[in-house]
């Protein structure tokens, strides 16, 4: 055992001076030294910690905080392998990840299901609109927080009545909320100009920490976009980390088995209607993190995009991906970074006319249809279906 | 007598009752479905939308109304059968999110394939009756023709509805399936095609309403035209109680008529936030509705 300790702590070393070494060398192209560098510290901590008796034993947080650190690793080669004019994709399906982790959690939580998480999107994206138009300096961390918070606080209102509905109320609830989140919008016209919402006012600059990061005149801060990226990255990273204790943590566990046996989980002293409240007001937040981001991206925030369509589209991305797992929600961001690109690709292939009827509306087709078969042939999604086969090769 | 005929508050119960029934049929069909298989129908609206296409779009230049309106029902009759036979048979006792999810996949196909065929832009349909209000001494009452025949087949509809599940032997069998399932196998009821009578139902009392909305909403016919007027219907129903009937019925005509007072006194956007909130507290305060006796369900 001393011995594997030892070998473990070494290579651990070792690779922590590769990480460094490869950072310096390709320093000319921060990006892809970024990726490397994460990659391989990765390892190397990784094989530290393996010959700590604590991680040996599956510390739980250790191997957490690893797996978020491995999936925006990832995402960032990933930024560096596309094009630049994808970047504004990387940047949409990592947000977009994050509002799936909310749903996902609320579903894998507490059972219960919300057609409405793309209005609270849009409470997150009309935040950032309304705070940029009149404290544009404000840092962006602390406005994406704000939008956080604003999405919880609307999240938390909503979701009183949860604490005494079943299902299909709530769902119905929910529905009603994004159906009429455009006229509540108009309510508040003066604030979030009504139909034709709100631009940004001007393109947003990188954070100091960033550009001072990536040093002047890096190709990651060419664009908006390119750097936006990066940064819905690591903000999908530490929402990632922080889900996934959630999900392990006493509450999160409790949370399961109301989920499972509501009765039993009175029986033990967990009270349901916190645990319920809780659930939608998590996921109505990451919701408009999410929101946040996605609009910064898109440089406006519209009242029509945040409509019903959104809210759907959401519901068949987690579903899709697996509901109420977080590989799922995960996957679910990464098929909508790509479906954009795939409809396009079928749309030319099938011969339609780019600008028709039946092209305009092969997305809802496509994403209703799936939505419909993996509910009746396949519930637990792609994350599902994986874990059933893993277990097949496992045990034969 | 003329001057209160057309005074504001005349005018905004009758433009009240005219929303109001179409808020009460859609409650009904939601009902319907409710009481037998424990499932909110999300894809209620878009199926009648496309029941609604069915009828008038593809006959439109060659029949008259009466004649797309009685296909538009026959296609709701078939429309709530397959689904209930293909879609939901295989849902029942999974849990209570998987038909959910199902049925609003459903919604997302419904619309997205009459948005292909038909397109997006609104449709306006032939109607047998003017949509001119009235007048009386050169100022209109709130009430056309039309809204007069709206109001009238709507109460036709619930009332054939309400004949059928009582007088008749298919009625109550079908009471029979919805309430004591196991009890009426025993007896003889064929359960599982009380369960598809029900679907096919409601999918026909949707067409019926979805026709009259695409006539007098001013909005015409478009795939997703039923969207809002699904959440009001909801809301009815959920407020009215989705186990009863006559509550989901009394309390869309309810709402219809409140709204209609605090959009013509406060302001038109504001008739959502009051309608978001009255669901709120209502499902709070009675959780099962305020016209449900049954004592709550614990499953």
């Amino acid at each position: 055992m001393a011995r594997v300790t030892r070998s473990g702590r070494s290579v651990g070393l070792i690779l922590t001076a590769v990480a460094v070494a490869i950072v310096v060398a390709f320093s000319s192209s921060t990006r892809l030294a970024l990726a490397l560098g994460l990659a391989v510290a990765v390892l190397g901590v990784g094989a530290t910690l393996v010959s700590l008796p604590a991680v040996r034993r599956g510390h739980p947080v250790a191997t957490r905080a690893l797996i978020s650190v491995v999936v925006v690793d990832l995402a960032i080669l990933l930024t560096f392998r596309v094009s630049a004019t994808s970047d504004s994709n990387v940047a949409i399906g990592a947000a977009m990840s994050i509002v799936l982790l909310g749903l996902s959690f609320l579903t894998g939580s507490s059972g219960q299901i919300s057609l409405g998480n793309g209005a609270f999107m849009g409470v997150g994206a009309f935040t950032v609109g309304i705070w940029a138009d009149h404290h544009a300096t404000t840092p962006l961390l602390a406005v994406l927080v704000l939008a956080t918070l604003a999405g919880a606080l609307v999240g938390l209102v909503l979701g009183l009545p949860a604490t005494r509905l079943r299902g299909p109320y709530l769902a119905g609830m929910t529905l009603a909320f994004a159906v009429a989140f455009g006229a509540i919008l108009n309510v508040f016209s003066s604030w979030t100009g009504g139909d034709s919402g709100l631009q940004l006012p001007s393109a947003v600059v990188a954070p100091h920490w960033l550009a001072s990061f990536f040093g002047p005149g890096a190709s990651a801060l060419a664009t908006s976009s390119a750097w936006l990226a990066d940064i819905s990255i690591l903000v999908t990273g530490v929402a990632l980390f922080l889900m996934a204790n959630l999900f392990a943590s006493r509450t999160g566990r409790a949370m399961r088995l109301v989920r499972d046996n509501d009765t039993a989980a009175e029986l033990v002293g967990v009270s349901l209607p916190r645990a319920r409240v809780i659930a939608f007001t998590v996921s109505a937040a990451y919701a408009a993190l999410g929101g946040a981001l996605w609009t910064l991206v898109n440089n406006s925030v519209s009242p029509s995009t945040y409509g019903f369509v959104l809210s759907i589209t959401i519901l068949s991305l987690v579903v899709i991906g697996g509901i109420g797992t977080i590989p799922g929600a995960i996957i679910g961001g990464i098929i909508y970074a790509f479906s954009a690109g795939a409809i396009s690709w079928l749309t030319a292939h099938l011969g339609l006319n780019p600008q028709g009827n039946v092209a305009s509306q092969l997305d809802g087709i496509i994403f209703g249809g799936l939505l419909v078969l993996t509910i009746v042939f396949a519930p637990m999604g792609i994350a599902g279906l994986v874990r059933r086969g893993w277990r097949r090769v496992r045990h034969g | 007598m003329d001057a209160f005929l057309t005074s504001r508050n005349v005018s905004d119960l009758l433009g009240g009752v005219t929303s109001g029934v179409i808020y009460a049929l859609v409650a009904l069909s939601l009902v319907l479905i409710w009481r037998s298989t424990r499932m909110l129908n999300f894809a209620q609206g878009a199926m009648a939308v496309f029941a609604t296409y069915i009828g008038f779009a593809i006959l439109a230049p060659t029949t008259n109304y009466w004649v797309s309106m009685s296909v538009a029902i026959v296609a709701g009759l078939v429309l709530g059968g397959v689904t209930e036979r293909v879609l939901v048979r295989p849902l029942y006792g999974k849990p209570e999110i998987n038909p959910i999810v199902a049925m609003v996949g459903l919604l997302l196909v419904l619309e997205s394939i009459a948005a292909a065929i038909w397109s997006t832009s609104a449709r306006a349909l032939a109607t047998p009756f003017s949509i001119v209000d009235w007048q009386l001494n050169h100022k209109p009452v709130a009430l056309s023709p039309f809204a007069l025949y709206e109001i009238v087949t709507s109460l036709v509809v619930m009332a054939i509805v309400a004949a059928l599940f009582q007088y008749t032997k298919l009625g109550l069998q079908l009471r029979a399936a919805a309430l004591a399932p196991e009890v009426s196998r025993l007896l003889g009821v064929r359960v599982g095609r009380m369960l598809t009578v029900g679907w096919m139902l409601s999918t026909a009392v949707g067409a019926v309403t979805a026709v009259l909305v695409a006539s007098n909403f001013f909005t015409g016919l478009t795939p997703s035209g039923m969207d809002g007027v699904f959440a009001f219907g909801f809301i009815a129903a959920a407020i009215g109680g989705l186990d009863s009937p006559v509550g989901a019925m009394v309390s869309g005509l309810a709402l219809g008529v409140v709204f209609q007072f605090v959009g013509d006194y406060v302001n038109s956007n504001a008739v959502i936030l009051v309608a978001l909130g009255l669901l709120i507290v209502s499902l709070m305060v009675r959780p099962n509705g305020v016209f449900t006796r049954s004592a709550q369900r614990r499953v």
